[in-house]
């Protein structure tokens, strides 16, 4: 194709130029290191504040019933104890103790009280923290611990599950095929508005008509599509890089959960099948978007269209766990296959591994032939639409312009 | 090598039912500057698009060298469109590098002809400047530059001075005037009569997609008997401006 190459070059170097692509670019990984800088940092505060809570000083009477709290313990922390709750009240109100704590005998079924001189909103809730740890700390020694695992639910388990004889894990198996659920929502994400303007900007500035007499309508768009394609990777390396190595750096201080990434199951066929219809998604995505931006004048106009495309493209969304816990519904089929609402259920779908043969062939082909078609009509759309420069293609013209 | 390097045959360009062009026939021969003219709508433009494959004919055949537009021909080509701009948001030197590319050139040959050009117009300084940052008179020197980069043998100048300033009126014929010196076709497509008395040799009078007069400049007046090619104009539409008067008048 006749200076390919060319276009693709200036779109991509133009774009990498664009202050608004850095923005954008590096708008997510900051707005995730942020994220991950405020968990980090309350983690990191909380940790401190139970820290000093723990050696917090302060004086306090007990009432308790429930003879649970171990008396060494109140001698360590100097505590009195009264036998009467109201004087035990008193005393903090007349500022002869900080804090009183009366624990009933039942305490399966009542209360523990807590009263304290007030210090502040969030200081205040060091004396339950107190009261609590009392109960804890005395009966400790007292309890079994696999007793205590139980009654806690921290008891570990680990399950595993077999499918046709061999050990299946049914979450590990979907990562590697979702991943390319969530770059593809990503990177429309991101360029669906640039994909829909794509064009506009030749048409608002007049150029295309010297344009389109060095470079084929078809070349033009294929040039600016494998651009996009070429962006959206960079775009990905700049969402991935930091991330990974946010996780493999900082994840232990995050308290991220630590990922065997060796654990991961790789299916070849899933993945391949994920590839497949990722990029024939994407395809006829940015086909589509480039032919909507062919046939209208301006970009303004062309962004009244997104949210029409967005919301069929991404609603399936919703019905989330429909895809995941009934594949043989008929409105699942039905979304599974109509081209527009198409991606996200087969991307889903062969994630979770509940895409059929027949569904996976059928998909792809129909993904596919609405792929060519879009860039079809985002050809034709575009030598004609290109040089209405101030007003929308209307239906019956597109055609009756094909003809001619 | 043909005495003809365009030759038009029964070409006629309908957009639904509409017919824009009706069966039109020209030639423009090598090395001269050839005149389109005809009043809005007559159907200069659709020609010259249809011409360069930028539209494709109903029927008949447009050719260049003897064969069909394609993008190939454009190293050859210099079009100034009647709706014309650039790249706004890039700077100078990159859109000419483009462009020039576009057209068949190394970036190198691209570069070197970009900044002789600039350096000609006094635009050297604003090689790196972006496009909107540039003045109106200054972006028609650009685009102009743009148009003849490659030193093209034939230029296609649709409507070549409308919205330009006196200054880059002046230069585009200085243009036309080098180029035509150095056996370049130039056609015009333009209303403005005493540029195409000054520069054409041969012209092609359009109303509603058919020819209405087409020949040297001579044999077109002498056809009208002597009428200046104002007059001709005027009595080739003079239905239209008749119309125009009344429904004016009403």
């Amino acid at each position: 194709m006749h200076n390919l190459g060319t276009v693709m070059r200036f779109e991509v170097i133009r774009t990498l130029k664009k202050k608004s692509f850095w923005v954008m670019a590096l708008g997510f990984p900051v707005m995730m290191a942020a994220a991950f800088g405020i968990i980090f940092f309350s983690n990191r505060s909380a940790n401190d504040s139970f820290d000093q809570l723990k050696d917090e000083k302060f004086s306090f009477v007990v009432t308790d019933e429930s003879n649970m709290i171990a008396p060494e313990i109140l001698e360590q922390m100097d505590a009195r104890t009264t036998p009467d709750k109201t004087s035990g009240v008193d005393a903090v109100k007349n500022g002869d103790a900080d804090a009183y704590f009366y624990y009933p005998a039942d305490l399966a079924n009542g209360t523990v009280e807590v009263y304290g001189k007030n210090i502040s909103m969030f200081d205040n809730s060091k004396y339950d923290s107190v009261a609590k740890m009392l109960l804890q700390t005395s009966t400790e020694g007292q309890v079994d611990p696999s007793l205590k695992a139980i009654v806690t639910g921290s008891v570990k388990s680990e399950s595993t599950y077999f499918r046709d004889g061999q050990n299946y894990d049914p979450i590990k198996e979907m990562i590697a095929p979702g991943f390319f659920l969530i770059l593809f929502y990503v990177l429309i994400a991101f360029f669906g508005n640039q994909m829909l303007t794509s064009t506009t900007e030749e048409k608002e500035n007049r150029v295309i008509e010297m344009l389109l007499t060095t470079v084929n309508a078809r070349t033009l768009i294929i040039g600016k599509i494998y651009a996009l394609v070429l962006l959206a990777l960079i775009q990905g390396c700049i969402i991935i890089i930091p991330a990974a190595i946010g996780y493999f750096a900082f994840g232990d201080r995050l308290n991220m959960p630590s990922f065997d990434m060796s654990s991961i199951v790789i299916d070849p066929t899933r993945i391949a099948v994920a590839i497949a219809l990722f990029s024939a998604s994407f395809m006829m995505l940015t086909g589509i978007l480039v032919a909507i931006g062919a046939s209208v004048p301006t970009a303004k106009e062309a962004g009244n269209f997104i949210g029409i495309v967005m919301i069929a493209l991404f609603g399936p969304l919703y019905a989330f766990m429909l895809f995941v816990t009934d594949p043989e519904n008929p409105f699942v089929r039905f979304l599974t296959l109509f081209p527009l609402t198409a991606p996200i259920p087969l991307l889903l779908r062969n994630a979770v591994g509940n895409l059929e043969t027949w569904e996976i062939l059928a998909g792809l082909a129909i993904l596919i032939i609405s792929a060519l078609l879009a860039m079809r009509l985002a050809v034709q759309l575009f030598r004609y639409g290109a040089l209405e420069y101030s007003r929308t293609l209307s239906v019956k013209e597109i055609f009756a312009k094909k003809k001619a | 090598m043909g005495k003809n390097i365009i030759e038009v045959r029964d070409f006629t360009m309908q957009f639904g039912k509409t017919v824009v062009i009706d069966g039109l026939s020209f030639d423009v021969r090598r090395g001269e500057t050839f005149g389109l003219l005809g009043s809005n709508g007559s159907g200069k433009t659709t020609t010259i698009r249809a011409l360069l494959g930028i539209y494709r004919a109903t029927a008949g055949t447009l050719t260049i060298d003897g064969k069909p537009y394609s993008v190939e021909h454009s190293a050859q080509l210099g079009y100034l469109p009647e709706e014309r701009g650039l790249y706004k948001k890039e700077r100078v030197l990159d859109v000419m590098l483009y462009f020039g590319q576009l057209k068949g050139l190394s970036k190198e040959e691209a570069r070197r002809q970009s900044l002789e050009y600039l350096e000609r117009v006094k635009l050297s300084d604003k090689a790196n400047t972006l496009l909107d940052k540039l003045s109106g008179g200054q972006q028609q020197k650009v685009q102009l530059g743009i148009t003849v980069m490659g030193d093209p043998h034939l230029l296609i100048l649709d409507e070549p001075t409308k919205g330009f300033d006196p200054v880059n009126r002046r230069l585009l014929m200085s243009i036309i005037e080098a180029h035509q010196k150095k056996g370049a076709t130039v056609i015009m497509i333009t209303h403005q009569m005493e540029e195409v008395e000054r520069l054409c040799d041969r012209v092609l009078l359009l109303k509603d997609g058919k020819a209405h007069a087409y020949g040297t400049i001579a044999d077109v007046k002498k056809q009208y008997n002597g009428k200046s090619l104002d007059d001709i104009f005027l009595e080739v539409y003079k239905t239209d401006a008749a119309e125009q008067e009344e429904a004016y008048d009403a």
